[in-house]
């Protein structure tokens, strides 16, 4: 870690790719090699401007470059989406912890999001698909509010429904006329059938009220507190837990986060709000 | 330890400022408030029997300070020594919180360590303790028995000196001529004033003798009503974190300077409104009930989980400062009455 944890790193935004009307993926080149792990989370700085907190969508073992990709929600981001390639940006971290993926090792990963959410699970996928052979299968079901709003479209509608050993299905919460596939929140594709639970993980991660059924549901299914990883969203600022806007009980996400098992906070009121 | 014996503090507050910067407590108003320490005595220094008004944090956490740059890399400076006098035990254990916090090992924030090393803590006993201090309920007293380079405690004749760490043992054996042996009647006579002080703050807070911990009681108040009921006298002013000497958040923002971008450290306030939103407009604590119930959990609760202590020494300063009367004893209080009235609640709800 830098010295001084609260001094970025200069990068610059290479490449930005427009996901949908609110979502764009910026692609970052560091002055110095940046590595993290999937699930972990960066402090993005706009000099001079502000400062906002994204899980990186690319897999980490690509360290030339992080892509990152940011839903235009706040004032930081609002101003992310002008920015245009050559932007001279700051980025701090990694911090926190991301996903165990050894330990997901001969299992079947059940994944399941929502909007925005995949970014974080792109990074993970990505892992996982990177070898495969670890694991049983990788089960994702993902929603998005209209079929224009899905992210990573290129590959989500095409290459990666074809890697042996994955199963996706998609379901948006309004259809247009083009769309044949499944209309109804995330909730409404998920099937206990879907994976064998006593041999599963699930990782969640999307809106907190897609997080909260979608974890109730797995519950239903047999899934142990233990085994539900969730991606926690609050308002990390400092990364290193201290400055305490992202308390969530006794933990700060920055640090202990912001993947957490549901076992871990469960016993907590308002983790969803 | 090394305990000595100085009849006037004059001498040892010139020797201290002899050899770096030294802040005193002045009166200001009812209060106390630390002065920068000069020799010729004109800026009012006195020597405080309790607490000072401001806390302790302000040297080791400045309100604002610049945290990093673009162009960069920006470090933390190098810090002069400097001495702080008039200390209270309560002080110590609010700076031993904040180490936990700042000095933690692989989070370390340079800022605070490079002043917390070159600190030098002169602390003393409390004789009168305020109507408001309440240290005793949280394992606290009016005396400090570690935590300081030098404690002084003051007799009818003079000061007992004791050094209680490495720089206080150097500092009193470089100045020795300065102190004598301390008479035994004078070790008696502390005593007295330390038991004497205890008991006054006994007596103060008879009515916090509660029947189990302060993390029971709060732990245990997830669905109490007190929060909003004692929300309603909060103006949130926030001055409750901000005078308090253990609060320790703080906000990043970024600001354009003439000819490179700042990244800039301030204190903020859990009491804040929109403190813990996140931009998609979220925020677990909207109410303000539910963020003075996060102030006390975190406190009482979730800092004790995590570090094994209470992130509250009881020096009352939120009580002193609270501009809506808002005080945490009373709520503690009323929340230990509804733990006991626990089972009749439960009943009247299932009516």
């Amino acid at each position: 870690m830098n010295q001084n944890p609260y001094q970025p790193i200069n990068g610059e935004i290479v490449d930005i790719i427009d996901e949908s009307p609110t979502i764009k993926s910026f692609v970052v080149v560091t002055e110095q090699p940046f590595k993290f792990e999937t699930g972990q989370f960066v402090e993005l700085t706009l000099p001079g401007e502000g400062e906002a907190p994204f899980t990186p969508s690319s897999a980490p073992d690509d360290s030339e470059k992080v892509e990152i990709t940011i839903m235009k929600a706040g004032r930081v981001t609002a101003l992310l989406h002008e920015c245009e390639k050559g932007q001279k940006i700051g980025i701090r971290g990694p911090f926190g912890n991301g996903y165990p993926v050894d330990d997901f090792a001969g299992k079947e990963v059940y994944i399941v999001g929502g909007g925005v959410g995949l970014a974080p699970i792109r990074s993970l996928f990505l892992t996982l698909v990177g070898r495969m052979k670890d694991f049983k299968s990788v089960v994702c079901r993902y929603g998005a509010r209209t079929p224009e709003d899905f992210i990573y479209k290129k590959t989500l509608f095409g290459p990666w429904q074809q890697i042996k050993g994955v199963d996706i299905k998609l379901t948006v919460d309004e259809a247009d006329g083009g769309w044949k596939d499944n209309v109804g929140v995330v909730t409404t594709i998920l099937s206990a059938k879907d994976v064998k639970v006593n041999n599963a993980v699930a990782v969640v991660c999307g809106p907190p009220i897609m997080m909260k059924f979608a974890t109730l549901k797995l519950l239903e299914f047999g899934f142990e507190p233990k085994d539900i990883y969730l991606s926690m969203e609050k308002n990390m600022s400092c990364g290193i837990g201290k400055c305490g806007h992202c308390m969530l009980g006794k933990y700060y996400v920055c640090k202990d986060g912001p993947v957490f098992t549901y076992e871990q906070v469960k016993q907590y009121p308002k983790i969803w709000d | 330890m090394e305990t000595l014996f100085i009849n006037d503090l004059k001498p040892l507050l010139d020797a201290v400022a002899k050899q770096m910067e030294l802040y005193v407590p002045k009166k200001s108003g009812d209060y106390y408030v630390f002065s920068r320490y000069d020799k010729q005595g004109d800026k009012g220094f006195e020597f405080n029997n309790i607490r000072t008004c401001t806390p302790i944090k302000e040297f080791l956490l400045p309100v604002c300070e610049l945290a990093a740059t673009t162009p960069g890399p920006f470090q933390a400076k190098d810090i002069k020594p400097f001495a702080v006098f008039g200390l209270k035990d309560c002080d110590l254990r609010s700076i031993a919180i904040l180490d936990k916090v700042f000095s933690e090992e692989e989070f370390e924030d340079p800022f605070y360590t490079a002043r917390r090393e070159k600190m030098f803590i002169i602390s003393s006993d409390c004789s009168d303790p305020a109507e408001s201090c309440f240290c005793n309920l949280l394992d606290g007293r009016p005396f400090a028995e570690s935590g300081f380079d030098l404690n002084v405690s003051q007799a009818a004749d003079g000061f007992i000196v004791e050094a209680g760490s490495q720089k206080g043992k150097d500092f009193v054996k470089k100045y020795s001529q300065l102190f004598t042996t301390v008479p035994k009647a004078v070790m008696a006579e502390r005593d007295e004033r330390r038991a004497q002080a205890q008991k006054q703050l006994q007596e103060n807070n008879a009515e916090l003798a509660f029947d189990r911990s302060v993390k029971e009681i709060v732990e245990g108040s997830w669905e109490s009503e007190v929060f909003d009921a004692e929300a309603k006298n909060c103006i949130e002013c926030q001055a409750c974190t901000r005078i308090c000497p253990t609060c320790h958040c703080f906000y990043l923002y970024d600001t354009k300077q003439k000819d490179y971008f700042a990244k800039m450290k301030m204190w903020d306030s859990c009491m804040r409104m929109a403190y813990a939103a996140v931009a998609g407009g979220a925020n677990p604590n909207k109410v303000l009930g539910d963020r003075l119930k996060h102030r006390l959990m975190h406190k009482f609760v979730y800092f004790l989980d995590r570090y094994g202590m209470n992130m509250c020494v009881g020096c009352g300063r939120c009580v002193d400062g609270d501009a809506g009367g808002i005080d945490l004893r009373e709520i503690l209080k009323k929340l230990s009455q509804e733990h006991k009235g626990e089972g009749k609640k439960k009943a009247r709800v299932a009516k």
